[in-house]
């Protein structure tokens, strides 16, 4: 510092010297911050790796796969719910399943069960020698016998089980006086051997196999709930299921994974599958597309939309992604009991109104337009239903007319909605639709546990979104349990539009006892007409699933009935990692 | 000192009760728990028989003494049922049986509590970490460009919320970079450790900045300080005086902090599991929440109101024994 230094120049001299690693650090801070920002890699466009192009199906290696939420029970008395299911079916198997053409098909039965003349006896032969998994609840190898079966299904029917599967059984002779404890056992299940047993109805009743193929009556070993209520913990025998699946069940990290691996004994022999399972938990969204990208996951079932549309258009993942419609029926649900929709051409006015085409852009693509209550893949669906519902202005308006509404409702509709932005924006596009009739909806955005709670009682709420999703593919599953009038009670309703038609609970009564199948589809497809004429619900859309596998997951399709089916995948191993090219460019491997 | 934590033991027991009977009887408010742990597709059958197994078919009242354990067990599948007359709940130390996981609540609790500790416990060292570093470079620097270039940073680190932080952090370090795995929890203890990094960074965030500011605030008023003068003017080394003398009394504030976030800590850092697929408290709690898993619900509330007791009532002790200043219960 020399004295001929003007001091503001000493000043500046020193704040800068002072600020010197501070302005250095900061540059170097947005130099390094520039350079990751051009450097970060694209995103991938095709598979990371593909498989070893073994033409024999071959045994071996894991396959990871995932849930979008928790898994609660793999007990299949209790579980009702497409992630439960992937489990349990890996686990457990039924005396009927359905194929890939989703036939239904003998599985531990030995073949289709005989049925008696008048349609109400059902007698199985199971198959002789499929053993039990291996476990601590058993003295030594033990054998499925006829026994199991009536003891499951009691179980599962027991009222102190608290199924959410008894009424698919309820025509079982002796089914109420079991249910109401005056007998110790159904009087309807005749164990006739030891791989011999007949179901007896109370009345004909042609979805009962349809019933007896559903997870609920996979048979279960009753060592294995003896052996918990034993340990004082009655409960843990959701967490450690023995079945006869050609999976055995391995560890459950809780909220974490599942494992599972191959089981060695399995009654269909050589059967070429990986050694082992893993289902991890909680995996959805971003988490899941990256793992799938990365190969860390073998299939990917929860497609977040903007990842849709980018697989929908990676040409090197076409041959790996498949679409299909799922057996699922979105709607509106208008309460017949309450004005204004007591009147008919109100409802079909609402059914006219909306246009469904915009409903499918905005979904991307994934809702299919519907005009009747059964999806296409459904017995009885009528692509010509004479009565079908579809987007029609100027008819909603004459309906309207048709009703003494020529200028519209004065008083507003009030729609419940459940929770999420994505509800409120799909009621915002219909809401529009039917103002354009005159009808003025209000919202109603309220939590997905008090739209279930009052949409389930008579005289509550006016208009709401309703889907379905099958339980077994039968006509009855849908326009039974959503219209027949025995479905309609003081709380938790599954007659949600509370349609009350003597004529079409007359004609679903009969159906279900008819033994001609094409009779029996006649009636059913009369009933889909009265249904769509009379407009309880306006009908809007099919889903449209879709879900992608890794190049070397094999003999992989999305199963008709079943979602996310993986009994019969093989991995064509050791998998390929392909070129850093390849896997940014996404030319097909 | 001991009837100050009499004091505060009852009043605390007075805010717990109160904060369990409202929420028992606001959550019924909320719909029906069987309609919505049987979903969708239940049938009325099914409901009925779970609402009997379940005692959700008694009144209100009933269904409170029961889950006070005050009057006879309803839940037959706990397993603390015995024989109909047995009496569980909440004051022999039963907290339920979860309508959807079909297990007992404290299980429940117990395998998630340890993934939330360690997400939180690794989160807090990044906030002492990122923090106090911050804190401390700022100060000393004061109003210089690291010390406003830090600041700004803090304060975008304060605003940004980890929804925007965190899925921005997990397409571009995890999925397009390949530095953090995607999500999830792994197995084994170190697979824990791998995979909680990148989330407890994101939500260290918040904090970090918080403690850069308010150490950087404190830290530039004790420097001021008569007595850090005086150690100056003793001749101590520079680092010595800030570290022995400056930083100890600065870092007060930060220690209250910590301890009020205790309760954040354990209850989970709900968004920042959610987005990065951690099965720990906090995506319980939602899930109970959007399920109305009642007996979850009760016992996550009462869980954090335990907690942010415990949290209140340790930072006033915490403060007490480094500040002189301060002294509980004498008047003067």
């Amino acid at each position: 510092m020399t004295p001929s230094t003007p001091r503001s120049r000493r000043h500046a001299e020193g704040a800068l010297r002072r600020a010197l690693p501070g302005v250095l650090l900061t540059l170097a801070a947005v130099c390094c911050g520039a350079y990751a920002l051009t450097h970060i890699p694209e995103r991938p466009q095709g598979p990371r790796y593909v498989g070893a192009g073994n033409a024999t199906p071959r045994t071996g290696g894991t396959f990871v796969f995932g849930a979008g939420s928790d898994l609660h029970s793999l007990d299949p008395h209790i579980a009702y719910d497409a992630n439960s299911y992937m489990a349990i079916r890996l686990v457990f198997d039924g005396l009927l399943d359905y194929d890939e053409q989703g036939q239904m098909v003998p599985s531990l039965a030995s073949a289709m069960p005989e049925v008696s003349e008048d349609g109400r006896t059902f007698t199985f032969h199971l198959r002789e020698g499929v053993l039990f998994h291996e476990s601590p609840v058993f003295d030594g190898p033990r054998e499925l016998v006829a026994e199991d079966v009536r003891w499951s299904l009691e179980r599962l029917l027991h009222p102190d089980t608290g199924s959410p599967g008894v009424s698919f059984f309820a025509r079982l002779r002796g089914f109420d006086d079991f249910r109401a404890g005056r007998t110790p056992h159904i009087a309807g299940i005749d164990v006739r051997g030891r791989y011999e047993v007949a179901f007896t109805l109370d009345q004909a009743d042609q979805t009962f196999l349809s019933a007896m193929a559903m997870v609920f009556a996979y048979p279960v070993p009753h060592e294995n709930y003896e052996h918990h209520i034993a340990q004082g913990d009655p409960g843990a025998v959701e967490r450690n299921p023995v079945g006869t699946g050609p999976f055995v069940f391995e560890a459950w990290e809780r909220g974490v994974q599942l494992t599972f691996t191959r089981n060695k004994r399995y009654w269909e022999r050589n059967r070429p599958n990986p050694d082992r399972m893993v289902l991890i938990e909680q995996l959805s969204g971003e988490t899941a597309v990256g793992r799938f990208s990365n190969g860390d996951l073998d299939v990917l079932t929860s497609l977040p939309a903007v990842h849709y549309l980018f697989f929908k258009h990676a040409p090197a993942w076409a041959p790996y992604m498949a679409e299909e419609p799922e057996a699922t029926i979105r709607g509106l649900c208008m309460n017949t009991g309450m004005a204004p929709f007591d009147n008919v051409h109100v409802r079909r006015a609402v059914a006219a109104a909306i246009d469904r085409e915009a409903m499918r852009v905005m979904a991307q693509g994934r809702a299919l337009p519907a005009g009747q209550i059964l999806p296409p893949m459904i017995p009885g669906y009528d692509p010509g239903l004479p009565s079908l519902q579809r987007y029609d202005l100027a008819r909603a308006q004459e309906e309207m007319r048709l009703a003494g509404y020529p200028n519209g409702i004065e008083e507003p509709v009030t729609a419940w909605i459940g929770e999420g932005q994505g509800s409120l924006v799909a009621a915002q596009l219909w809401g529009a639709n039917l103002e354009r009739i005159g009808i003025h909806v209000e919202y109603r955005q309220v939590a997905f546990s008090v739209y279930l709670e009052e949409t389930g009682k008579p005289g509550q709420a006016q208009l709401f979104p309703s889907a379905w999703n099958m339980d077994f593919p039968d006509p009855s599953n849908f326009l039974e349990i959503l219209f027949h009038s025995q479905n309609i009670h003081p709380t938790a309703s599954e007659n949600r539009s509370f349609y009350r038609n003597p004529e079409l609970d007359a004609l679903l009564d009969q159906a279900r006892g008819e033994p001609d199948r094409e009779r029996r589809l006649a009636l059913y497809r009369q009933a889909n007409d009265i249904v769509s004429r009379d407009a309880p619900w306006a009908f809007l859309s099919n889903d449209l699933g879709a879900e992608l596998w890794q190049p070397y997951v094999m003999n992989y399709r999305p199963h008709p009935v079943w979602s996310n089916d993986y009994r019969n995948v093989w991995l064509d191993l050791p998998r390929v990692r392909v070129a850093d090219s390849t896997y940014t460019e996404g030319a097909t491997p | 000192m001991t009837r100050y934590l009499v004091k505060r033991t009852l009043w605390a027991l007075f805010v717990l009760s109160t904060v369990v009977s409202a929420v028992f009887f606001l959550v019924h408010v909320a719909g029906d728990p069987a309609a919505v742990a049987l979903g969708p597709r239940a049938n009325a059958d099914a409901i009925r028989d779970f609402r009997r197994i379940k005692g959700l078919d008694q009144p209100q009242l009933a269904q409170f003494g029961s889950y006070l354990g005050v009057s006879p067990c309803v839940r037959r599948d706990s397993p603390d049922f015995h024989d109909g007359a047995g009496y569980c709940g909440l004051l022999q130390g039963s907290l339920g049986t979860s309508y959807t996981h079909r297990e007992d609540v404290a299980a429940v609790i117990g395998h998630r509590m340890p993934r939330t500790l360690l997400l939180g416990v690794m989160a807090m060292l990044f906030e002492l970490l990122f923090g106090v570093t911050a804190g401390i470079v700022a100060a000393l620097r004061r109003n210089t460009w690291a010390d406003t270039g830090l600041m700004v940073l803090t304060f975008a680190g304060i605003s940004v919320p980890t929804f925007v932080t965190g899925p921005i952090a997990l397409f571009v370090l995890a999925f397009l970079l390949g530095w953090f795995p995607m999500g999830g929890y792994g197995v084994g203890f170190w697979e824990h450790v791998r995979h909680g990094l990148l989330p407890s960074m994101i939500l260290a965030v918040g904090g970090a900045a918080t403690y850069a500011r308010i150490l950087r605030g404190e830290l530039v008023e004790t420097l001021r300080m008569d007595y850090v003068r005086t150690a100056h003017a003793k001749g101590l080394a520079p680092r010595t005086v800030v570290v022995r003398h400056a930083l100890r009394n600065a870092l007060i504030p930060i220690v209250t902090l910590l301890g009020l976030s205790l309760p954040g800590l354990v209850g989970g850092a709900i968004i920042t599991e959610k987005i990065f697929n951690w099965p720990g408290l906090g995506m319980l709690t939602i899930e109970a929440i959007n399920k109305l898993d009642v007996p979850i619900i009760m016992a996550t509330v009462l869980m954090f109101g335990v907690l942010v007791q415990l949290g209140n009532l340790l930072a006033d002790v915490t403060v007490a024994a480094l500040d002189p200043r301060i002294r509980v219960g004498e008047r003067g």
